[in-house]
């Protein structure tokens, strides 16, 4: 590289910039669509050729299809709600399961273990049928119960993995002060470990929300009404419905995918550096 | 899995008190939270999805037994081998087009380029978006009527098959979809990886006087190669599970040209309600998961062992 072929690298510098570009496009360009499509009028997103920039802008397909469509603001908040209850039970399950494989050595842990995280093999499909049975049959089909307790059981291997990672970090010193102090093994797990382990829970939520804010076809397949139902499955309605009309239809999927967005704007950070402790520790 | 720092805590606990049994039950109890709620998310229905797939059944009660014929049914009739070879076609598609584009990206964005930051932020875009979002704006972008790319592509004169009736062109547009919600999962990885390599290394060959191809062959290539191996098993599975992009592109149109197996369980569930054929289907997609999560764990093992 010292030796000067400066035209050979000009020329590798303009590919890496074509590329680069080009991959960018490729990653933007749908979602950028998306987000133009959902500012113009219907009568705008119905010509050919289509108009690259909204001719007039125009937020009625915000308005008509989010903020005054009671249904919608209804999934987002049966959403909201069942990310929020999964999370604390996910969390919950997760940290005690993670305090035990990583500190103590019990008998049978490392089939318990295996077993646990034998499911993250499980693709989503292939228990559809079973659940969608098992849940009509114990009275929680159609309701967010069902989908907390499923959402919350198929995070919790990933998220005793992670925290596993946390624990093993924090010094065992820390806790045996903790159980000289007076305190009972348990005690010790929430005054001591616990909060030590708030990076970790951070970095799992985010874990946590995008998978489940995400998801589809559970979502899909154990809910019927629309009283339970979740913000994916029911932009998937709209799209079902005959005669699809994309500026509202995109105007809904923007709305969607900015609480992702958003939270990962804000806990990106949080959540790399989560992940990489956990991950390191492995 | 290795239990570590376990040792003087856990004999420390054994020794203060006269009790204990509870030193031995306390992590069982401690992990009865997560276990319970696995067992009957996971465990009851893998095994539930065993026995439905032997018997006959069209109700939530249990028909009669029929041996193996729903997995006869879900392989030879209603084009069963088609959804199997199209996950195939799907998934090998979706590797070949993802792995080289994620660890291409990765490969320049751990060059010291300007604004790489705002590059890595761009390009991450695609995995925070569901995929049931991602197909829908794919399926908008690629709209026969309105889309942008058929119109882009017209102002070159090259009329874009129809993604919804030409079955060619229904299998490449949920590809593109697929390859786009996977690409930045690899990146993500192999770039994690490409970070962990130690300067001192790739600076001792440059001084040794190594050139820059050879570095990249001999140095850079087999530290993340085992990284790259995992992001491809990891694309594999999920595109093999995947049926929210076909769903929504396609529906597994036209005449069942994208029609994988995993869209074939959910419609034979769902809208044939043929639970027992259905059933056999999700248990032969959990068991192929399985092998070829297992044939992976063996060659990583064995080039370990080398």
């Amino acid at each position: 590289m010292t030796k000067g072929r400066p035209l050979r690298k000009l020329i590798g510098n303009a590919a890496t910039a074509a590329f680069l570009a080009a991959a960018c496009l490729f990653a933007v360009v749908p979602i950028v669509w998306a987000v133009l499509t959902s500012l113009k009028s219907p009568q705008e997103v119905a010509l050919y050729p289509p108009t690259f920039l909204p001719h007039h802008l125009t937020f009625e397909n915000y308005l008509g299809a989010v903020i005054y469509n009671a249904t919608y603001l209804h999934y987002l908040f049966n959403t909201a709600l069942i990310v929020v209850i999964a999370t604390i039970l996910c969390l919950f399950c997760s940290a005690h399961a993670a305090h035990a494989v990583a500190r103590y050595k019990f008998r049978g842990s490392s089939i318990l273990m295996f077993a646990m995280f034998s499911t993250v093999m499980i693709p989503g499909v292939a228990v559809v049928i079973p659940l969608y049975l098992l849940s009509v049959k114990a009275g929680i089909y159609d309701t967010v119960l069902v989908l907390i307790l499923v959402y919350s059981a198929w995070l919790t291997p990933t998220l005793v993995w992670l925290l596993r990672g946390f624990v093993i970090a924090i010094p065992p010193e820390l806790e045996e002060a903790g159980r000289i102090d007076g305190y009972s093994r348990l005690g010790v797990f929430y005054r001591v470990t616990l909060p030590l382990l708030r990076p970790g829970l951070l970095a799992g939520s985010v874990l946590i929300f995008a998978n489940i804010w995400n998801e589809f076809l559970l979502g899909y397949s154990l809910v019927q009404s629309e009283t339970a139902r979740v913000i994916q499955v029911g932009i998937y309605a709209n799209l079902t419905e005959v005669g699809v009309q994309w500026g509202r239809l995109t105007a809904a999927a923007v709305t969607a995918m900015l609480p992702v967005l958003i939270v990962y704007a804000f806990l990106q950070k949080a959540f790399v550096q989560g992940l990489s402790a956990g991950a390191v520790k492995g | 899995m290795v239990v570590s720092g376990t040792g003087e805590l856990g004999d420390m606990m054994m020794l203060d008190r006269p009790r204990r049994w509870r030193a031995s039950a306390f992590p069982y109890m401690m992990f009865a939270p997560a276990f319970i709620l696995i067992a009957g998310v996971s465990f009851v229905p893998i095994g539930y999805a065993l026995v439905q797939s032997v018997f006959r059944s069209s109700t939530l009660e249990l028909g009669h037994y029929v041996g193996l014929r729903n997995y006869n049914d879900f392989f030879f009739t209603r084009d069963g081998i088609g959804s199997l070879e199209n996950s195939l076609i799907f998934v090998a598609g979706t590797v070949a087009l993802a792995v080289p584009l994620g660890v291409a990206l990765a490969l320049v964005l751990n060059r010291p380029i300007p604004f790489r930051s705002f590059f890595r932020v761009i390009l991450i875009l695609p995995w925070l978006v569901s995929n049931l979002v991602g197909a829908l704006l794919w399926a908008w972008i690629g709209n026969p009527q309105y889309g942008l790319v058929p119109y882009l592509l017209s102002t070159f004169g090259i009329v874009m098959p129809n993604i919804i009736t030409d079955p060619a062109a229904a299998m490449t547009s949920v590809i593109v979809a697929s390859v786009w919600a996977s690409t930045p999962l690899v990146m993500v990885f192999v770039l994690a990886a490409l970070q962990s390599i130690p300067s001192d290394i790739t600076e001792a060959a440059r001084i040794d006087g190594a050139s820059g191809w050879r570095r990249f062959w001999r140095i850079t290539l087999p530290m993340v190669r085992n990284t790259t191996m995992m992001a491809l098993v990891l694309t594999s599975l999920h595109a093999f599970k995947s049926v929210e992009i076909i769903l929504v592109m396609t529906g597994g149109g036209p005449n069942g040209a994208t029609e994988t197996m995993a869209t074939k369980v959910f419609h034979e569930a769902f809208t044939l309600l043929r639970i027992g054929v259905g059933s056999a289907g999700a248990v032969a997609i959990f068991v192929l998961n399985l092998m070829f999560t297992m044939a992976f764990v063996r060659v990583l093992r064995t080039e370990h062992g080398a």
